[in-house]
């Protein structure tokens, strides 16, 4: 169609303020989200996350890669959350309300409802264990919150005329969302951390072959062969069974939500079958959190949990009681699940100060804990732990308090993410046109990179940290046409376009104007060009005689159009001059002169074309 | 759904992965590392696998949540890989495709580059061109490959100029089907047809036969215990398997006569005899391993073998691959390999057609320990 041009374009992915590395805390390789893509004009922020393994400044995407060039709000056409892990989304607050940003920021139901609960969390530590200052307050998290759009799976969402965003299911926690980008023709899909293998709660993931110009996918894990589900759960029921066994205690903190009815179904499954005796709990906080946030986000979980919680009521397990503090005292074996998931406050840390001195007992970590908690500590193999005076917050604990750890510790990872094979699959399911993989190690990576263009017969890019990728894409461009432009595109020798007939105008910030705007705008001077064509026709009329019969015929076929017969004899059509001429030794030979300008080049082809085919027979005198 | 739990602890660890493909070797190119590699038609990868960390964490497992391989290296390969050797105190490993004469040499590769890379071929001049190569290493001297598809083009090949160093000299046609060295010159050769050969790289002419003494028609392979990087060989015990489930054990001193045998208590799932293995725990005493049969890796103690011909029970059996939490079935999946570590007495890794691999610690719950 006319009007339409493809340029090659390219598109911006920078990880300028992004980074990872591996810390051997914990044994996790902890790392910090923050893309920025640059797609047709527009400037997303993918993930705003703390980095967990500093405890100064480097601890936050550095944004003056952004700020050098203006404000945020300016810079920023939105900012869009994956899910609600620290890593993804623990500089929000910093980002929007202590370096500036009052845009749109978007992310799913379950992600606006959890961040804050895990921000608020995380500020306590940080300030109110830590001691430190440089942070976000509570009040910043709730007026960062006000900022957020939630996102429904599968809606497309208008940020603003051109730039539309839409959610996709990821697996990995609840809430969590792969976002396709589009803008034009042009889109991204960025996964976030993802799961393509389904667990007990969650789905996995999924995607439409939407076929974006890039899928940009974390490749923290993209080298790794996962052990299947079954063996993880076999060395997570092994140890609890052991523990109980020899009457110790199991204490297992918890989120409120998602691993821990995972854990749930398992133990309760086992103790059906083992015939087991020994009481579970779970603290009411957590059942009453859980059950509000399930019936918000019933959609979110799996097949399964659905169905299991129809039937029954959520936390109406057998084998599992709501927990009183009073029962922390009582002899014997038993299970516990408690919050906090970290150990640094509340109901969970209280039991654990009750059952750590004690070597039948056990404890469980199933995720990664925050520098400077307790979870932390213990993890790193911290036999005997003290808290200082400074920490006053948690009023259950005197000053010089002391706990030898003598349970044993367990650090069992059940967060899911996807693998080589989870990433393979994942292509394959949306067909990119190119592959961006972040937080890998390059030169780790190079196999994987080599199987993906192998494989999929497309380009992978592994840019490092602080690099920026720039991809290049084949977008179609809408442009806005004058009429009248439009009415002289004609291909030659085609049908006579119809002066009358209403063309379509696209709607676009690129303007296609006529050359004479042109010009004037760009103070080119104009320069005319002229076209003759001979056609020769047999005819025994007289010159003048001819010249009427050109007249009249044309006038019949071109309707619409100015048709002149000049006094001279000569016929114009619009500005095409047709003179009809003969030779004395030739009488009957005729020969037409056309001219026109080269703005009527496409009449005058067509003019040609017709004159060439002869003059019809019979025609009325005027 | 199954749950690999019972009362009695079986396994102090396990753990089970998918590969996208198959594999139908394992070769340790180092402690906590091993290589598998495809066998498809056509294009294949070669990938080089740690082993999860918790798994060598012993006394500090509980703080390790690590219970993922990790691809540390991955090439690619034209063909099909049937037999892989890691050549040692180097980084490379030697292929062959199991229906040509020809041996591809592989740098796994260093810290710097995660690509496995292909650094030549070594074309053997063998009499049968479609059985594919046996393929063992000295642990002593210069980098070298013992290859051989028949007992008479058995050679010992130089790897980085491709020069002979030895060639048996023999025009025994016999099919091999297994090769190893038991000291850093002598060597064992198991045909298909159960007779064991020694040889040694040192004198061309020196070759011993011993008939394997079973019925007629079945195809053997070999497996050997022995410290191969003494210079003479030591006390070495060979077993060789046979396709109707017997298994024969010898003193490498004595080999025509056997110390004892057994009917194994297999009840065979496929036809297909190429599979079949034999090997013995190189840290525990009279502990034999055997796969191929069907989809089960069934650990032996000979210490209660007899000379003559009687049924043992094994004293464990690994049944991970027939059960899956995967979508296919793979209740006809046949074990195609099986290693064990080399100084963990009791960390067995195993492979099958359904591109399962586990790792796994077995407990031994007899009262007759190996």
């Amino acid at each position: 169609p006319t009007g339409l041009y493809a340029v090659p374009r390219s598109m911006h992915v920078s990880l300028s303020i992004s980074s990872s590395c591996s810390f051997s805390g914990a044994g996790q390789d902890v790392g910090r989200s923050c893309i920025l893509v640059s797609i047709g004009g527009k400037n997303i922020m993918l993930d705003c996350g703390m980095h967990m393994g500093y405890n100064d400044d480097r601890r936050f995407p550095d944004f003056s890669y952004i700020t050098q060039q203006g404000r945020l709000t300016e810079f920023l056409d939105c900012v869009i959350i994956s899910h609600f892990h620290l890593d993804h989304c623990g500089a929000l607050p910093y980002m929007s309300e202590m370096v500036g940003y009052d845009g749109p920021i978007y992310m799913t139901h379950p992600t606006k409802a959890i961040c804050p609960i895990l921000l608020e969390d995380f500020r306590k530590i940080t300030v109110d264990k830590k001691g430190e200052t440089n942070f976000f307050t509570s009040q910043m998290i709730k007026d960062c919150m006000k900022k957020v759009i939630p996102l429904n799976l599968h809606q497309t969402v208008q940020v603003d005329d051109e730039l539309e965003i839409k959610a996709y299911y990821a697996g990995h926690v609840l809430g969590a969302a792969m976002v396709q980008i589009k803008v034009g023709s042009e889109s991204v899909v960025y996964t976030g951390d993802y799961n393509m293998t389904p667990d007990r709660h969650l789905g996995a993931a999924w995607i439409d072959k939407c076929r974006p110009d890039i899928l940009i996918s974390e490749s923290t894990y993209a080298t790794t062969i996962r052990d299947s589900k079954r063996c993880r759960e076999r060395d997570f029921l092994k140890k609890v069974h052991e523990t109980v066994e020899r009457g110790g205690k199991v204490l297992i903190p918890v989120f409120a939500l998602g691993r821990a009815q995972e854990l749930c179904i398992l133990l309760e499954t086992f103790w059906e079958r083992m015939n087991m005796k020994a009481p579970i709990y779970f603290s009411t906080g957590l059942t009453e959190k859980a059950n509000h946030y399930y019936k918000l986000f019933i959609t979110w979980t799996n097949q399964k949990i659905r169905k299991t919680f129809v039937q029954r009521n959520m936390f109406e397990f057998k084998h599992i009681k709501a927990f009183d503090r009073s029962y922390i005292d009582n002899p014997g074996p038993m299970v516990v699940f408690a919050t906090p998931g970290m150990l640094h406050a509340g109901l969970s840390l209280q039991i654990f100060r009750k059952w750590a001195g004690n070597e039948k007992n056990m404890i469980i970590m199933p995720g990664y804990c925050v520098q400077g908690t307790i979870g932390h500590k213990i993890l790193n193999g911290q036999k005997k732990l003290e808290l200082e005076n400074r920490q006053t917050v948690i009023p259950e604990y005197e000053p010089g308090w002391s706990l030898e750890v003598k349970l044993q510790v367990e650090y069992m990872s059940f967060s899911a993410h996807a693998d080589a094979k989870g990433i393979m699959q994942l292509i394959r399911m949306a067909e990119p046109r190119n592959m961006l993989l972040v937080h890998g190690e390059a030169k780790k990576m190079e196999f994987l990179k080599d199987k993906i263009e192998q494989e999929f017969s497309i380009n992978c890019f592994m840019p490092a940290n602080g690099e920026t990728s720039t991809v290049a894409t084949n977008p179609s461009v809408p442009v806005d046409i004058s009429l009248n432009l439009l009415k002289r595109e004609m291909a030659l020798g085609g049908p006579l376009p119809d002066p009358k007939k209403p063309r379509t105008i696209w709607r676009a910030s690129l303007r296609l104007v006529s050359p004479e705007q042109a010009l004037k705008e760009l103070g080119l001077s104009e320069h005319q060009l002229r076209f003759t064509c001979r056609v020769q026709l047999q005819d025994a009329h007289s010159d003048s005689d001819t010249h009427i019969r050109i007249y009249t015929h044309l006038k019949s076929v071109l309707k619409g159009y100015t048709i002149q017969h000049l006094p001279d004899g000569t016929v114009m059509v619009e500005s095409i001059v047709i003179k009809v001429s003969s030779s004395p030794e030739e009488p009957n030979t005729k020969v037409l002169l056309l001219s026109w300008s080269y703005q009527d080049e496409d009449l005058g082809s067509f003019l040609s074309t017709l004159l060439k085919k002869g003059l019809p027979a019979a025609l009325s005198s005027m | 759904h199954c749950v690999l739990w019972t009362k009695e602890e079986r396994y102090s660890n396990i753990h089970e992965y998918q590969l996208e493909h198959p594999t139908r070797v394992i070769e340790w190119t180092g402690e906590k590392n091993v290589c598998v590699a495809g066998y498809n038609l056509s294009k294949n990868e070669i990938l080089e696998l740690l082993l999860p960390l918790k798994l060598f964490a012993d006394d500090n497992q509980g703080l390790c949540a690590e219970r993922d391989f990790k691809v540390v290296h991955g090439g690619f390969t034209d063909g099909s890989i049937h037999c892989l050797k890691h050549i040692p105190g180097t980084r490379c490993v030697v292929t062959n495709d199991g229906s040509s004469s020809k041996l591809q040499v592989w740098d796994v590769g260093g810290d710097d580059c995660d690509v496995i890379k292909k650094t030549g071929d070594i074309h053997l001049k063998t009499a049968s061109l479609d059985k594919g190569v046996k393929i063992d290493s000295p642990l002593t001297g210069n980098a070298s490959v013992l290859h051989g598809s028949q007992v008479n083009d058995i050679q010992l090949t130089e790897l980085t100029s491709g020069t002979p160093l030895y060639t048996l000299g023999t025009d025994i046609p016999d099919v091999l089907s297994s090769l190893r060295f038991v000291s850093g010159s002598v060597f064992l050769a198991c045909s298909v047809n159960g007779d064991v050969y020694v040889g040694d790289t040192r004198s061309p002419s020196y070759l011993q036969k011993s008939p394997a003494g079973g019925r007629e028609g079945n195809h053997w392979c070999m497996g050997v215990r022995a410290d191969s990087s003494l210079p003479e060989p030591s006390s070495c015990s060979v077993a060789r398997l046979s396709s109707s489930c017997q298994a024969v054990v010898s003193d490498l001193r004595n080999l025509k006569s056997p110390v004892c045998q057994a009917q194994l208590n297999v009840q065979r799932k496929t036809t297909s005899d190429e599979f079949l293995i034999v090997t013995w725990a190189p840290a525990l005493d009279n502990c034999l391993a055997v796969s191929g049969f069907d989809g089960m890796v069934q650990i032996y103690n000979t210490a209660s073998w007899r000379p003559e011909l009687m049924e043992f029970q094994p004293i464990f059996i690994h049944r991970g691959h027939m059960m899956s939490d995967a979508h296919f079935d793979t209740s006809s999946s046949v074990v195609t390999t099986h290693v064990w570590h080399p100084s963990r007495p009791w960390t067995v890794l195993s492979a099958a057609g359904d591109g399962s691999v586990h790792v796994w610690d077995w407990v031994d719950n007899t009262t007759a320990s190996c």
